[in-house]
């Protein structure tokens, strides 16, 4: 799509609600023309008016309006797709760009890692993308029907409105409460995550679970939650279909009602003529009305999704590439860093923190004692502690900017090699150069090289966790902070690219946390 | 995205949009392609979710079926009250006084068998999910640990939440609707029939040219999906894929050019996108057209016939009512290739849940086959005490000690009585709740036994866990390190009274920690049979028995 932009849909959600009028008007006209021309045609054909009776107009009429309806819902979805699309792409860059905001981003724990969450996700997005089309479009198209059909009423048979009214008013109402139904619906979802929360955590806890004799009781609770989690969506279902049989009565109904007042109020023969075209009319619309219940689940579902996509938003200023660069500072200093816990508490007592170039650091210490945590907060991601460099002082949101953070779990994005390695402008040769440095040669070359596609299942653990490597090596961040760099990697080779690293990197100051790795020569270890 | 199309977009028929179909699934799903040769199923019994949800179905699918067809009764039924009233009172003819009210009475009807239809769907439906969940329950509650570790557990959870659903909605909506497309219109016709057979032809006659219409863009849309999915399948997954490597993007400094990529990347997927709807929505507007086409020719025969101008056989000296029926009912001849048409997505998406469920439970499992090595072993436990598997890495101390405990299939040495068995491990589960909720979980202990247990594995001291007892773990310990994971298992078993297992239950914690479990280990031996493999010489030399595992050349078969 070549125009994309700001309001650049807005041009097609044009063309869409007008052709969707101009379908709906198609439709129900060519039902009320059709029926009137019958009737005109069989009262003329009794008299000598056959001969005179202009049957051109009316036939070419039908014919019109018959193509026009085909024509005109074609249009209608051209162009309410091609509006949706485009907004789609506006409104996924924009969550991409706010998600990048998000608190919970340099926490610990990305969700968005476990599949069902992300699968939420889309969900959610996916139906914030396409609420106008679902449910916005149909509203107006439906309520726009709707008035010319009262309009024409009033107009023909207006002893009609009292009970079409009250129709109208019922089905309103039943759609409108089905659009309320928050309760269920959050009910249902609330069930299924926690029904995929509980799989998850059993399932990576299979052999103790099993050894325990555990396992057959806790996936069953965890599917018995799911199953749980479809009867409420069911239920949701169930108010549909009451919907849709109330929905499916207003047409019929109307012109049963219209042609019922127009013989009360004494019309006969060809005075029921236009009756029987407003009847007709209501007819079809009945019938475009059939599904009428996705309209208000569409906006249940909007409602929904823009309340849970809403949570992740954050106010918080833009953190990464805003800050003016610094100096490659040669040491970094705190008297007394006060470590955090992953939800931000305090940790432990204060701790004195040199780190210099040349002089690489290790972390050690148990699992679970705080490593990853103090990585994040050197590199400026938790906790806003400034620290001194030799000119200054230095603080966290610049120290972002400063550093490069190598997770242990870092993603593999699905993409070529050359864009997972994040060195848009440096040289093959120096790319293959740090491949060569984590022994991904082979590896990458089997792949396709650098502009071969990889996805996270196509690396193994051990791989991704090289390739990650390879981008803190192109990286030309003066301050490197590596997560349990050796994590995946068998001894030997972990070792191996290990040292490389740290002679490669000689000229930054460099932080790593290992609880195998022991020391590093002319390294500083900090225990924790 | 494209999958919005679908449930929009009311065209889609044609089984070959499949493929179209399918690059968004397996996004959607995060499930993989199936590999090009289909690996060779297992011996013994498959896993059909198909075969078991029409079992399921049965007699529901029936059921909706006659209400269905009921309710197309009810409603040519009213068409036929209407035009009656209406072309009565036209003409000026008498009308029965109960007509109007028949026609109200046959459309409430209508209504009802409609509500009762939807509803039938829903809960025949709802009952196929609960079924195949069921069935995967215990298929899962029997399978070996080594067969449901292989399984991929991020896909696997999405399969448990969606593919019932959509597996069910294929078996009744879909199946439903398809029988509906042979059943409606031979209904409809048969109506127009009573009125006039030529009328009845006609519709009849235009729907071959309708299917050969259907089959030729069903062509070019397949020529076109395949092209769609050959140059852009790759970047159908982007969005959600930056988004669960956010923090990597942002580590790496990459966020702007992410950014700037993923517009470019969105922009022309959805170019695309858009050229093969411009297609495929030609579908529905090939019914829309041909049920168009059959009220204009209707309208003008019939209106000559009337007029007396021409004598086309079937519509002259038809009565007014007799053309206004035939216009209502031509209609619904075509309405159920329509709903039908609605239901593609439900085919495309059962079809591909029901293939992904039979390959997460096909029965691959092969009989347990003990090395050589773990033959040679005396494997009976003594009835206290404890025995340490040592040896290097890879020699099989694990699969040594799962065989033990039995959980790979072949029961081990130890199951049936002797109480409550223990499993010591960094992946010990974790229920949701707090410390106290998590090592009492099991056990039916007082709070002194709580916490002497919980302290003298050092959880009441731990920085990470401030509250001592009722410090609360995250939402399935999911916040826990494995370090302390393995505290909370060793509290666990000291709650517990049978044989216990350790999988290095000392090698990821610091000095004082492992020292206060290694007390906790040898306590415990004193009354109960304790298996633990370790590296940990200072853990091994409080055994009773050793099993010294020598090296293997091939990789350990965790």
């Amino acid at each position: 799509m070549t125009e994309t932009g700001p309001g650049s849909s807005r041009r097609w959600w044009r063309y869409t609600i007008a052709l969707a009028v101009v379908a709906l008007l198609c439709a129900v006209l060519l039902g009320g023309l059709s029926a009137w021309f019958l009737g005109s045609v069989a009262l003329a054909g009794l008299t000598a008016a056959a001969l005179t009776f202009n049957f051109h107009i009316p036939g070419a009429l039908i014919r019109l309006l018959a193509i026009g309806r085909t024509a005109a819902r074609y249009g209608e979805r051209l162009a309410g797709h091609r509006a949706a699309l485009t907004d789609q792409i506006e409104h996924r860059v924009r969550l991409f760009a706010s998600m990048a905001q998000a608190p919970a981003l340099r926490r610990a724990g990305w969700q968005f890692g476990d599949q069902a969450t992300l699968t939420d996700y889309v969900d959610d997005v996916e139906d914030v993308d396409f609420s106008r089309l679902r449910a916005g479009i149909p509203t107006f198209t439906g309520a726009v029907g709707v008035a010319l059909g009262l309009a024409a009423t009033a107009w023909v048979a207006p002893l009609a409105l009292p009970p079409i009214l009250a129709m109208l008013a019922a089905s309103m109402l039943a759609a409108r409460s089905l659009a309320h139904a928050d309760a269920v619906w959050t009910r249902s979802r609330t069930l299924r995550r926690e029904g995929a929360g509980t799989l998850g955590s059993a399932l990576t806890s299979v052999v103790p679970l099993k050894a325990e004799g555990l396992w057959g009781p806790l996936s069953h609770e965890a599917i018995e939650t799911l199953s749980r989690a479809d009867r409420d969506y069911a239920a949701l279902r169930r108010r549909q279909a009451s919907v849709d049989a109330l929905a499916s009565l207003l047409g019929p109904l109307s012109a049963l009602g219209v042609v019922a007042a127009a013989w009360l109020a004494g019309g006969r023969g060809a005075a029921l003529l236009l009756p029987v075209f407003v009847a007709f009319g209501w007819l079809a619309l009945g019938e475009a009305a059939a599904g009428l219940s996705r309209i208000p689940v569409a906006w249940l579902r909007r409602r929904t999704a823009s309340r849970e996509l809403g949570r992740w938003g954050s106010a918080s200023p833009p953190a990464d590439g805003s800050c003016e660069p610094h100096g490659a500072p040669q040491a970094l200093r705190h008297p007394g860093l006060q470590r955090l816990a992953p939800d931000g508490r305090g940790l432990g007592r204060p701790l004195p923190i040199i780190l210099e170039v040349g002089r690489p650091t290790v972390l050690v210490g148990a699992s679970g004692s705080g490593k990853t945590s103090l990585l994040k907060q050197i590199a400026g991601w938790i906790g806003e502690d400034p620290m001194e460099t030799r000119g200054g002082r230095l603080d966290a949101a610049p120290r972002m900017a400063l550093s490069v953070l190598c997770l242990h779990d870092a993603a593999i994005l699905a993409d070529t090699v050359r864009a997972n390695l994040f060195a848009g402008t440096r040289a093959d040769e120096d790319l293959w150069a740090a491949l060569a440095a984590v022994e991904l040669t082979d590896r990458i070359i089997e792949a396709g090289g650098l502009d071969g596609w990889v996805t996270q299942s196509t690396l193994s653990l051990g791989e991704a966790q090289r390739l990650n490597l390879a981008r803190v090596l192109l990286s030309d961040r003066p301050i490197v902070l590596l997560d349990e760099p050796t994590e995946h990697l068998d001894a030997d080779q972990g070792r191996r690219i290990l040292d490389a690293m740290v002679g490669r990197l000689a000229d930054r100051i460099l932080v790593l946390s290992s609880h195998t790795v022991g020391g590093l020569p002319q390294g500083r270890t900090i225990v924790l | 995205m494209l999958d919005a199309c679908y449930q929009i977009g009311f065209g889609w028929s044609h089984p070959n949009t499949f493929n179209l179909h399918k690059a968004t699934m397996y996004e959607k799903w995060g499930m993989m392609p199936p590999a090009a040769e289909s690996p060779p199923s297992g011996l013994s019994t498959q896993f059909s979710a198909l075969g078991l949800a029409r079992v399921v179905a049965g007699q529901g699918t029936r059921m909706v079926l006659v209400l269905q067809a009921l309710r197309t009764l009810l409603k040519l039924g009213f068409s036929g009250c209407t035009a009656l009233l209406v072309g009565s009172l036209v003409m000026e003819a008498d009308v029965p006084p109960w007509l109007a009210a028949a026609a109200a009475a046959l459309v409430g009807a209508c209504a009802i068998a409609g509500l009762f239809a939807d509803r039938r769907v829903v809960a025949t439906e709802s009952r196929v999910a609960t079924g195949l969940s069921d069935a995967m329950a215990h298929r899962l509650a029997s399978m070996p640990a080594r067969q449901i570790q292989a399984l991929p557990a991020g896909g696997l959870i999405v399969a448990m939440q969606r593919h019932p659903e959509a597996v069910a909605a294929l078996v009744v909506g879909h199946r439903a609707a398809r029988t509906m497309m042979a059943a409606g219109p031979l209904i409809a016709a048969l109506a127009l029939l009573l009125v006039s057979w030529q009328s009845a032809l006609l519709v009849v006659l235009l729907t071959p040219v309708m299917i050969i219409f259907f089959a030729l863009v069903g062509e070019t849309l397949h020529r076109r999906a395949e092209a769609q999915e050959r140059a852009f399948g790759r970047l159908a997954g982007q969005f959600s894929d930056r988004i669960r490597a956010l923090p990597t993007i942002l580590a790496n400094h990459a966020l702007q050019a992410e950014e700037a990529k993923l517009a470019r990347r969105l922009d022309a997927y959805a170019a695309n996108t858009m050229g093969v709807l411009r297609i495929a929505f030609l579908n529905a507007a090939i019914i829309d057209f041909f049920a168009s086409l059959s009220i204009a020719m209707l309208a003008v025969f019939l209106g000559l016939g009337h007029l007396g101008l021409a004598r086309i056989p079937g519509f002259h000296d038809l009565a007014l009512w007799q053309s206004l029926f035939i216009l209502m009912v031509a209609p619904d001849f075509f309405a159920p290739f329509r709903r039908f048409s609605e239901q593609y997505h439900a085919k495309a998406e059962g079809e591909a849940a029901a293939a992904a469920l039979d390959r997460l439970f096909e029965d691959g499992s092969r009989p347990f086959m003990p090395s050589g090595m773990l033959e040679a072993i005396d494997l009976s436990l003594p009835a206290a005490g404890m025995v340490a598997i040592t040896g290097p890495s890879g020699a099989g101390k694990t699969t040594l000690l799962r065989r033990l405990a039995g959980v790979d299939g072949a029961p081990g040495p130890m199951s049936g009585g002797r109480g409550r068995p223990s499993w010591i491990g960094t992946d010990s589960f974790v229920a949701d709740g707090t410390i106290a909720e998590a090592i009492g979980s099991n056990a039916d202990a007082g709070s002194t036994r709580l916490e002497l247990a919980a302290r003298s594995v050092g959880l009441l001291d731990d920085a990470l866990l401030p509250g001592g007892l009722s410090a609360r773990v995250g939402a399935n310990g999911a916040s826990l390190s494995g370090g302390q994971r393995l505290r909370i298992a060793v509290a666990r078993a000291i709650l517990a009274d049978g044989p216990i297992y350790a999988d290095e239950p000392t090698a990821k914690l610091d000095a004082a920690s492992a020292a206060s479990i290694r007390r906790a280990l040898a306590d415990l031996a004193a009354s109960r049979p304790i298996v633990v493999a370790t590296h940990d010489p200072k853990l091994a030399a409080l055994a009773l028995r050793r099993i010294d595992l020598p090296p293997r050349v091939h990789g350990a078969a965790t």
